[in-house]
């Protein structure tokens, strides 16, 4: 093509409207037909055509048309308009405000659906509800605001909170949901900005789910990316800078208290000494954050764009700990013809963690005295060589970890509709992540030149540098027809298609030893080469699906949902690899019956019920097929050991993935004219063949004496409802207030032979504090029951079981007496019981909106109840010279006093009992937000078109029962999560900022 | 555009061909891990591993063959030990083992259990691989008879640690094989094991080659022998023993090495007294020895403060052993790490030049000398993992041999045989001679004696008092509850029961 036909092409573009013939000026403005005020982008379309504007900042346009031209005019929240021109030049076109309830449109799973139709459970939130909030993901924007959805979010830079939807319904396979970023699935959202997304919509039962098939069990998150929309250009800057804390800290003794505890629980005198050091004051600090969104988008009648690009620098609350990063993304669309679309949508994101052990500071920070100086002129005060503890501050600055995560995740697609009502999309999406991982560890000795004082067990005799390089590479290709009509009262809309993905994963990683300090000398080959180790390894799995679904809806009155998904999957072994999950929704459209009508305070009302089943299948790739144990060497005659394999694990060949089945009913309202507007659900989901490990015994050679195997069953069930009311005062105020419960009955409810998995092990002789088992919540706590303490000898020896045996004969004065529940005479792992889990019962949201003028109030609350959390770091308690807490100084047994809640001082190494499990019960003050928009007589002479400052505070007041830091625990594993053992200590922030459109 | 619709439904026929995938899309063979299918190398490196299990001892997992669980069952149960460590430390573990208080829900009790077994299970698993690995048939037939060996040796401790136990001799075909076979449900008798352990040593004599003509550390017929030659002596068939060990003594392949001290030292690693050492070295740059073997013995500082720790101070030599040995014996000095308590604070000097510090810094009084590796890492090879220290284990040596064809000749009645062997050790040792008077139960005791002092903290004493049918005498005059018919024997453990649905018998008295 040479330049001269390329310059044609581009007039005959930008010039398609005046080459039109009989074509006129036609002038107009859009106003709200109840306000009377003008509509800002409002969008005017000459109907099977290509031409078309949108409104500028007073409501005005102007279009070419010719007589007999069909106008379409439309904006987001008003019904769309349609007129035919005649011969006026001028035209003032009213919008009428729609409920939003009615004509809300919401994306499922590979489509979109206006929400009235939907029989099934799902729940829309916009991105700039999400966006308002100075945290790090979307997901945890979301707590509080959906039921049903339970977010636990930890403040660690970085990280990805734990998304549960209705329920823990696995145990080893996985809780989180499946998130669906523009049709490309994934398991993590954190290389997604915020500012980029224009819904997040939660697939809640498994009428909706299940056209994921075998992996929407969890839940499913469609997110959806910003568009540009044809018309002006326009370009957005929004921002947020603030400062991190730490919300809540554990008081602990200071030197004074802390020798008098310490010597009464060691019987030796602990001096008080110079030093009163408090050691979270010295590894935490207050942090700084700050993050900036750049968005360009516009369009013209033939391609659309959006352009957004992101930064967000966090420092972490403990120190050296940062995170960063950075986003760019590219979403564009192109009309190629009235039938033909194409598109692309492109994300990348760099970001680089600099990671902290905090596992070891925070437990160190817990136990160490305060009598032992954290630093002096560069030297660290001696706490191992005092009570075999870490100086926390030497834990956190003796290495230096950083991880870069590069990915790349993109879509592209073809949508092609060659007949009315029949659409056909064909999207590939790929996903790829490089991880570069990098570790450092300091060399140092327990001498002068270290610590203040030599000695002890902390100390790295050798420096080491640890390189860890992983990629992966995932794609996905989904073939979708759909085919939609309506003749006389029906409605039918019909999609099918097919889906395949593939996945690899690659990673190596190389160690050396004695690498120097300094950091520009940190690769591999700086090293001792006569250290390197290495290591490596990899994965692959594949996916093919066909899917369906039928809605039908019969004279908007009687709704049909039906979809099927048969799901293949490499991860499951040849014989079951193909799953069939088919889901049934009804629903009924109250409001629209005869006999409504004269009810005129109910706007909308729907009934719905739906049945599906969906499957959960995050098996290990290799959980089926028998392979061999490598690197299993023997060093014969000494020096290098020569190579060996073994069997060690017996696999079940017939694994296959975990099915839920869900019974959902659900009642949506709007009345009042949707100023009163919610949902009522409730929910019955039972998951069965859950992966659970079923012991085999020693004989048969299986090393860790367990085979994997669909075994457990779990039940939740649940209700759900949300209400809220929304209403405009007056001219100048409007206000919204709603709140969203959900009760959650969580029960393990068969092992099938299966293990009960105890969990949770602490340390200090605590092997586990949990146990999955029949009848309970997954997870529960399991421990000994404290029925007091001993006063005195004679109460020791009053203490005897039925058959006269004296239960707790070497117990002291002071020393806590436990239910000697089977009656043996002594206590021992049978005599744990139940003592509640970290599932809550219910948990809720409460959300506020208040708009007075150009002023906006927000207010978000969160909180659950009826959960309990073990205070892990009270419980590792491993010697009579490690701290304690400020209030057990004054409230500890004592002889005379009758305490019957604190033991004597000791030693630590108690056993796992009540003593350490405390309610999680929290209400919380989420976000506060205030806003003000500044008026457009200040702005419009700049060329701005809106522009917003805000102040915000994430996290303000919590309440809580919990002596410990946070309640909130996260945990990959459903079975021992809610253990606050080195949980990232809650964070506070306070953030200001503007948004700037122009 | 009509025409284009065509094109379309073309379009859209073929993206849906597409991905209708071919049917072996879905057969994705699992990433960077060999199966039998994939790697033809594998039988050998199956022997290999079944010598890894030798080194295996995770107490608190998956199972313990020379770690932790082996040192409590064995030196801690006898007299020559005490648990050590600090009192609270391990007391559930451990000291349930040193003071016979131990049940059949003791961990340790079920890692030894699952430990031999897994080994037992890999043995099976080669064996089985072996059947059909493409190798010439003396190389084949030396892999089996090393492979039945280790099979045999982990068949002897067993049937000494819990006496009959299921004959396992194949892999099972499942999980549910497993569960249903009655050879791995119940328990074979006392007679039946030895015979399987008779059958897998002779096959490994009949197929291994000598000593020197093999790898070092590698099972020969040397060592075959000589492990037999102790089988028959468990089952007091002296001809057997001393056929045996007359066999290995006249084969010139051993020797005793002349300085006793020198045996635990690196240099005295692979000896001409070595008979079966478990090896350690280097693998993947870093130490690879027997899991926690070191730093479970090694001098602890516990809660004294001050000093850096070698380890966890279990197993300390017990007071009665240390004073035992007769004065002018040498070999007490190379057993014990003896803690200066003069007050003067002078420590204790090893030999390699390191000083551990006096009672006051440090939790126990005595060590193990023979589980010490040395902390220079220029005086013996040392990559810093201290977990993992490249310390040998001497399962039997020489000294043993003689000592086995002394006792066998007195049992045989030619008493002078037996002092002549003895004799060799006690003048190495600093000692006097034997009186040549000696005959009968007088130089059985002697020899029993002098076993205790040879052997001492090498993890033979415990059995060997069993042996001896002097256990509940001696464990109660050491002042522990030891119950006569039942602490011979650990218990079953409760977990194996439970899952045979109880057709495993639980041993007498638990």
């Amino acid at each position: 093509m040479n330049l001269r036909k390329v310059i044609f092409l581009l007039l005959l573009i930008a010039g398609s409207i005046s080459m039109s013939a009989q074509t006129r000026i036609l002038k107009g403005v859009v106003t709200d037909e109840g306000t009377k005020e003008t509509i800002i982008g409002a969008s005017i379309a000459v109907k099977e055509s290509t031409s078309g504007t949108i409104t500028d900042i007073d409501g005005n346009f102007e279009l070419d048309v010719k007589s007999g031209d069909i106008l379409v005019i439309s904006y987001i929240g008003y019904a769309t308009q349609e007129l035919t021109v005649f011969q006026q030049n001028n035209i003032t076109i009213a919008l009428k405000q729609e409920s939003v309830l009615l004509n809300q449109v919401v994306v499922v799973g590979y489509g979109s659906q206006r929400k009235v139709d939907i029989t099934g459970a799902t729940v829309s939130v916009k991105g700039e509800e999400l966006a308002k909030q100075p945290v790090m993901t979307a997901t945890q924007a979301l707590q509080g605001k959906v039921a049903g959805v339970q977010i636990i979010s930890s403040g660690r830079p970085g990280s990805s909170p734990d998304v549960r939807v209705r329920g823990t319904g696995t145990a080893l396979a996985g809780t989180t949901a499946l998130f669906v970023v523009d049709g490309v699935l994934t398991d993590d959202i954190s290389n997604i900005n915020t500012a980029d997304i224009v819904t997040m919509d939660v697939l809640k039962d498994a009428s909706s789910t299940s056209i994921y098939g075998a992996r929407g069990a969890n839940g499913v998150v469609i997110i959806t990316t910003k568009k540009g929309a044809s018309g002006v250009t326009k370009m957005n800057y929004n921002n947020f800078i603030g400062v991190r804390n730490a919300a809540r800290l554990v008081e602990m003794a200071n030197a004074e208290e802390y020798s008098n505890y310490a010597s009464a629980a060691t019987g030796q005198t602990v001096f008080v000494g110079d030093y009163n050091t408090d050691w979270y004051d010295l590894i935490l600090r207050n942090a700084w954050t700050h993050n900036h969104n750049f968005s360009l988008s516009g369009g013209s009648d033939r391609s659309t764009h959006f352009l957004g690009f992101g930064f967000l620098e966090d420092e972490g609350i403990v120190l050296n700990n940062k995170f960063d990063r950075l986003n760019v993304r590219t979403n564009l669309d192109f009309k190629i013809s009235s039938k033909v679309n194409v598109g692309i949508n492109g994300s990348y994101t760099r970001s680089d963690d600099r990671d902290v052990n905090l596992g070891a500071a925070y437990n160190n920070a817990y136990r160490a005295a305060p009598t032992i100086p954290g630093v002096i002129g560069g030297r660290y005060g001696n706490t191992s060589e005092y009570q075999n503890v870490g100086n926390p501050v030497l834990d956190l600055n003796n290495n230096d970890n950083k991880a870069v995560r590069d990915r790349l995740q993109s879509s592209g697609y073809l949508e092609i509709k060659p007949y009315k009502g029949l659409s056909f999309r064909s999207m590939v999406g790929t996903d790829i992540l490089n991880i570069n991982e990098r570790r450092y560890g300091y060399q140092f000795f327990n001498d002068e030149i270290t610590f203040l004082k030599a000695g002890g067990n902390q100390r790295s005799e050798r420096s080491s540098l640890n390189q860890k390089h992983e990629n992966s590479f995932r794609w996905v290709w989904d073939n979708i027809v759909t085919y939609e009509t309506a003749f006389g009262k029906h409605n039918v809309k019909m999609l099918a298609g097919t889906t395949a993905e593939a996945f690899s994963l690659q990673w190596a990683s190389a160690n050396r030893q004695d690498v120097p300090a300094d950091k520009d000398l940190w690769y591999i080959t700086t090293g001792n080469a006569n250290t390197s180790t290495n290591d490596g390894g990899g994965d692959k799995w594949a996916r093919n699906s066909y899917l369906s679904r039928v809605n039908y809806g019969y004279n908007d009155k009687y709704l049909l949902t039906a979809t099927v998904r048969a799901d293949g999957s490499s991860r499951i072994s040849k014989d079951n690899r193909w799953g069939f999950f088919p889901s049934f929704g009804l629903g009924w459209m109250i409001s629209n019956e005869p006999f409504m009508k004269n009810i005129s305070f109910v706007e909308s009302l729907k009934l719905r019920t739906s049945w599906g089943r969906v499957g959960n299948d995050r098996v290990p790739s290799d959980a089926f097929t028998v392979t061999v144990t490598p690197n299993l060497a023997y060093p014969f005659g000494g020096g290098v050991a020569t190579p060996g394999s073994a069997v060690t694990q017996i696999k079940d060949p017939d694994l296959k993935w975990e099915t839920t089945e869900e019974f959902d009913l659900g009642l949506e309202y709007s009345l009042l004219k949707g100023k009163l507007y919610g949902e009522l659900g409730f929910y019955n989901k039972k998951s069965r063949d859950l992966l659970i490990n079923v012991k085999v015994p020693a004989v048969a050679g299986d090393e860790d004496g367990v085979v994997l195997t669909n075994a457990a069953s779990i039940k939740n069930t649940g209700f759900e409802m949300s209400v809220n009311w929304r209403t405009r005062i007056n001219q100048n105020m409007t206000y919204k207030v709603g709140a969203n419960v959900t009760i959650n009955r969580n029960r393990v409810i068969g092992l099938n032979g299966g293990q009960p998995i105890l969990d949770g092990g602490i340390g200090a002789g605590q092997i586990y504090s949990t146990r999955t088992d029949n009848g309970n919540p997954i997870g529960s706590f399991y421990v000994y029951q404290v029925l007091g303490v001993f006063q005195n000898a004679e109460e020791i020896n009053a203490y005897t079981s039925s058959s006269g045996a004296v239960i707790q004969a070497s117990a002291s004065p002071g020393d806590f007496k436990y239910m000697d529940v089977n009656d043996d005479g002594r206590i021992d792992d049978k005599d744990r019981v139940f003592v509640g889990s970290y599932q809550p019962k219910a948990y809720f949201g409460i959300n506020g909106e208040v708009s007075y003028k150009a002023f906006d109030l927000s207010v978000d609350i969160y909180g659950n109840v009826g959960n309990h959390v073990y205070n892990g770091k009270k419980a590792l308690r491993l010697s009579g010279l490690d701290n304690i807490e400020k209030t057990l100084a004054y409230d500890r047994w004592t002889p005379g006093l009758n305490i019957q809640d604190e033991p004597s001082a000791n030693s630590g190494f108690l056993p796992a009992s009540t003593y350490f499990v405390e309610s999680g019960d929290f209400i919380r003050l989420n976000n506060v937000t205030l806003s003000y928009t500044l008026p457009k007589s200040m702005i419009s002479k700049i060329k701005i078109e809106n522009a917003k400052i805000f102040v915000t505070g994430q996290n303000l007041i919590t309440l809580q029962k919990f002596t410990g830091f946070t309640p909130e625990l996260p945990d990959s594993s459903p079975t021992k999560s809610g253990i606050e053992l080195n949980a990232y200590p809650t964070t506070r922030t306070f953030a200001g900022g503007v948004n700037i459109s122009f | 555009m009509k025409h284009y619709s065509k094109l379309y439904l073309f379009l859209i026929g073929v993206f849906f061909l597409g991905t209708r995938c071919s049917s072996d899309f879905l057969d994705v063979p699992v990433q960077g891990a060999a199966t039998a299918a994939t790697d033809p190398a594998l039988a050998e490196k199956l022997v290999t591993g079944v010598y890894n299990s030798l080194i295996s001892g995770d107490a608190f997992g998956k199972g313990d063959t020379h770690g932790i669980a082996f040192i409590a069952s064995t030196n801690i149960m006898s007299d020559d030990a005490d648990k050590g460590s600090t009192d609270s430390d391990q007391k559930g573990t451990v000291g349930e083992l040193d003071d016979f208080l131990h049940g059949p829900s003791n961990i340790f009790v079920g890692s030894i259990w699952s430990g031999h077994y897994n080994a037992i299970a890999q043995c099976n698993q080669a064996l089985k691989a072996l059947e059909t690995a493409k190798v010439d048939s003396i190389t084949k037939k030396r892999w089996i008879g090393e492979v039945r060996f280790l099979r045999g040796y982990y068949y002897f401790n067993l049937v000494r640690y819990f006496g009959g136990v299921p004959a396992v001799l194949r892999v099972p075909e499942s999980a549910a094989d497993a569960n249903s076979d009655d050879k791995f449900q119940t328990r074979a008798s006392v007679d039946e094991i030895y015979n399987i352990i008779f059958d897998d040593m002779t096959f490994a004599i009949n197929n291994t080659p000598l000593r020197n003509a093999t790898q070092k550390g590698r099972i020969n017929k040397g060592l075959a022998q000589s492990m037999l030659a102790k089988v028959y002596m468990y089952r007091k068939d002296w001809q057997k023993v001393l056929d045996l060990t007359t066999e290995v003594m006249t084969s010139n392949q051993y020797d005793l090495l002349p300085q006793y001290e020198k045996i635990w030292r690196f240099e005295g690693n692979n000896s001409i007294e070595s008979v079966f050492e478990i090896q350690t070295g280097t693998f993947n740059n870093t130490d690879y020895g027997v899991r926690g073997y070191c730093v479970w013995q090694g001098p602890r500082v516990g809660g004294k403060g001050g000093w850096r720790d070698l380890g966890f101070g279990f197993c300390t030599p017990s007071s009665d052993l240390v004073n035992a040995y007769a004065a002018e014996d040498n070999r007490r000095k190379s057993t014990v790490i003896e803690i200066d308590n003069s007050g003067t604070y002078i420590g204790t000097i090893l030999f390699d030049g390191y000083r551990i510090p006096s009672k006051d810094s440090i939790q126990n009084l005595y060590y193990n000398y023979k589980a010490y590796h040395s902390e220079l890492m220029t005086i013996e090879p040392f990559l810093g993992n201290r977990d993992n220290k490249q310390k040998n284990i001497h399962i039997l040596r020489y000294a043993d041999v003689l000592l086995m064809y002394a006792e066998a000749a007195n049992e045989l009645g030619n008493a002078s045989m037996a002092i002549e062997q003895v004799n060799r050790l006690r003048l190495r040792a600093g000692l006097t001679e034997l009186s040549s008077g000696l005959s009968g139960q007088a130089l059985r005791e002697a020899i029993w004696n002098e076993r205790r002092f040879e052997l001492a903290m090498e993890h033979d004493r415990f059995f060997d008092i069993v042996r001896q049918g002097r256990a509940e005498q001696i464990m109660k005059a050491h002042g522990k509850n030891f119950v006569a018919g039942k602490h011979e024997l650990l218990p079953i453990p409760a977990l194996q029961i439970e899952l045979s649905g109880n057709r495993l018998k639980q041993n007498q008295g638990y």
